[in-house]
């Protein structure tokens, strides 16, 4: 299959999940030594042995320490996690640029069409990686805004004039940023038509001041730029991904059609978790098919009954060994 | 001359307790056995080391190297939350508040519910200078305004049981709390000679690795697929004696499964993994192997830190620094003397200071 067919295969919707899967699966099988490798450990060898909620993850880390790479010619694009856990870099080789731009174009218009909305971007911390694949993102919707209304916000950026200016074209602002970066901007500068903006917040929830629930992340953001909380989204995406999930006004995501999310048991990786368990976010991005489409996280998760899920954090596996974990879980 | 016959005292009653004839013991050791908490071997290895431990000149001089005085804690509540990993595990703990005379008031694990009541009520019927009381649930615990909490734990579980205490009316915000957070030890070896990989194995094994005192990283002059034959053959051997009672999840098996992709040379052992890679040793059954010299053990300490309890070597390193933690006989890793400092805190000295008179 040529790189357009993969385009045209992995985001038809009208063809089943599990077609696309089992195609994905066995391009895997063949091209990826790695991901080969993992699956015949567990005895699997062909796309008639998996169904999505029994195939192998392969846990992300693998990015830290592998070139994780599934096609025949050279990347045209490489994407490097910011490394702000202190552990190593993730580094993410993308063999086509258009399954990157389709990806975020198919899951971002879904939510906020191109010809309603225009982008504020504010990726602090994020621009000092040249690598980052968030930026890129955030590059590729600025770019593709034909009222040239979207932009990365600057010192000097008045933000409520921006806000006048979009509305004034017609069009609904959204500011998209980094969560600590919304922080600080409710900190620094005032912004009076504040509700009239949408947010996407994303990042995680570690800000560089502390660990802040998502609850009260989105009190703070509520309260700091006078918001109601129906305007206020959530981004999920990370650099060995192509494709990003929503939660659109709440605390809930869904993935795009091509992505499948399941919460794994973390005692048992091949097990998923019951609707209202927290595991660890389990991913099958089909838009990954040249480097490792199924992979493990290391993000806590739960899933609800209709398949939505929140992100809780990290998996913390601190307390498993010792003496911990074991007064309150007795 | 009073501290030294309260000392007496309590030596007696433990030579008692730990006597071969205790059925009340036996009793207890049965149903731990029984309904599969520990195996009998992991329980019988920490009665023996306890037993040596606390003989009436190893009380004594513990009593000297913490400063013991009596009746130091005479009339204090001290609430004391044991941990339930290893048997007995917080032995130490009880032996801390009865020898500075304070009121013991005891949350036992559900994982280890039979032993430390056994002895808490040995001694209770022959000493009763002091209140002691335990229960198995956390709220049921009849204190009010503790005047010291110790407690070995995870920052996150601390937390909560604070808040359970503050809620019950047990401890206030104002309360010390001893509160352990290390939970893995660190081996360095700087050969392999039978002594040395047979105390190792002991280290690494005992108690199916769990407790803070049992070692998850070893340093190493070579690498382990130039030892993984020979130390296989060792842990076999200790497994014979003492088979592992706590198994592994299937998590251990993807791990396996993952290095093997990533590289990672290791050795499956079943119910354990060695792996030659240097990780933080947050997940039980996994030995990380590095090759590497002195410098590359405290390059170790500095990384982990406060996570570390301890860190072991044979004879030329016993006594020297890793960091700030002094390097003890990695022979007496599973057989401590009663004075060992978790978290390198002596507990005596800690009570006395932060809630004696």
């Amino acid at each position: 299959m040529s790189g357009n067919d993969w385009l045209s295969t992995i985001f038809n919707s009208s063809l089943p999940f599990v077609d696309r899967l089992s195609d994905v699966f066995d391009y895997q099988i063949q091209n990826n030594l790695i991901y080969r490798e993992y699956c015949s450990v567990f005895g699997i060898s062909q796309s008639s042995d998996i169904q999505p909620d029994s195939i192998p993850l392969l846990p992300i880390r693998a990015f830290q320490m592998r070139k994780i790479y599934a096609a025949d010619k050279d990347p045209e694009l490489i994407f490097k996690s910011s490394g702000t856990t202190g552990m190593q870099q993730s580094t993410h080789y993308v063999a086509d640029a258009a399954m990157y731009r389709t990806a975020i174009a198919n899951g971002f218009y879904e939510h906020f069409p191109q010809d309603d909305y225009s982008i504020l971007c504010y990726m602090p911390g994020y621009t000092e990686n040249p690598h980052s694949s968030l930026i890129w993102m955030a590059s590729f919707l600025i770019q593709n805004d034909a009222s040239g209304l979207s932009k990365f916000l600057e010192n000097s950026d008045n933000l409520d004039k921006w806000i006048d200016e979009v509305i004034n074209h017609g069009k609904k602002p959204v500011l998209f940023s980094a969560a600590f970066g919304l922080l600080d901007l409710i900190d620094e500068i005032k912004v009076l038509n504040g509700h009239r903006l949408e947010i996407i917040e994303t990042g995680g929830m570690k800000t560089h001041r502390r660990e802040l629930s998502k609850k009260d992340l989105r009190n703070m953001l509520s309260e700091g730029f006078g918001v109601d909380h129906r305007a206020i989204h959530s981004e999920y995406g990370m650099c060995e991904l192509l494709s990003q999930m929503y939660a659109i006004g709440d605390e809930w995501f869904t993935a795009p059609h091509w992505l499948k999310v399941s919460i794994r048991n973390p005692k048992n990786p091949a097990e998923i978790c019951k609707p209202g368990e927290e595991g660890k976010i389990g991913i099958i991005d089909l838009a990954n098919v040249f480097s490792c489409p199924f992979f493990l996280t290391d993000d806590k998760g739960v899933m609800d009954d209709t398949g939505r899920f929140q992100v809780l954090g990290r998996w913390n596996s601190d307390n498993l060994r010792g003496c911990n974990f074991l007064i309150d879980r007795d | 001359m009073e501290l030294e016959k309260h000392i007496e005292n309590i030596s007696s009653v433990l030579y008692k307790w730990f006597h071969s004839e205790n059925t009340g013991l036996k009793r207890a050791i049965e149903k731990t056995v029984d309904e599969g908490f520990f195996s009998f071997p992991d329980i019988k290895h920490q009665i023996l080391t306890l037993k040596q431990a606390t003989k009436h000149n190893q009380l004594l001089k513990w009593a000297e190297k913490s400063g013991l005085r009596k009746d130091s804690l005479k009339d204090k509540n001290i609430v004391c939350l044991h941990a339930g990993n290893l048997p007995l595990v917080g032995f130490q703990d009880v032996l801390s508040v009865i020898l500075t005379g304070g009121n013991y008031y005891g949350k036992i694990s559900r994982k280890d519910p039979y032993l430390l009541p056994a002895f808490l009520d040995f001694y209770s019927q022959l000493e009763s200078n002091c209140k002691i009381e335990w229960k198995l649930d956390l709220d049921q615990l009849n204190v009010t305004q503790a005047d010291a909490l110790l407690f070995a734990g995870s920052l996150e579980s601390a937390a909560q049981v604070k808040s359970i205490l503050k809620k019950s009316g047990a401890i206030s915000d104002d309360t010390p709390s001893l509160m352990r957070t290390a939970h893995f030890s660190v081996a360095y070896i700087t050969n392999n000679h039978p002594e040395t990989m047979r105390d190792l194995t002991e280290a690494v094994f005992r108690y199916g690795g769990a407790g803070c005192r049992s070692v998850a990283i070893v340093v190493a002059p070579f690498h382990l697929n130039a030892e993984k034959c020979s130390f296989t053959d060792y842990v076999e051997e200790f497994w014979l004696h003492n088979p592992q009672h706590a198994k592994p999840d299937a998590s251990l098996y993807h791990r396996f499964a993952f290095n093997k992709v990533m590289n990672i040379e290791q050795a499956w052992l079943d119910h354990y993994l060695i792996e030659e890679h240097l990780s933080k040793p947050a997940k039980k059954f996994i030995l990380r192997w590095v090759k590497g010299d002195k410098g590359t053990l405290d390059q170790v300490t500095r990384t982990f830190g406060d996570g570390i309890q301890s860190v072991y070597s044979t004879e030329e390193y016993i006594g020297s620094y890793s960091g700030d933690l002094i390097i003890e006989p990695l022979s007496s890793a599973q057989t401590p003397p009663i004075w060992w400092k978790p978290d390198q805190i002596d507990t005596i000295r800690w009570l006395q200071v932060n809630a004696g008179f």
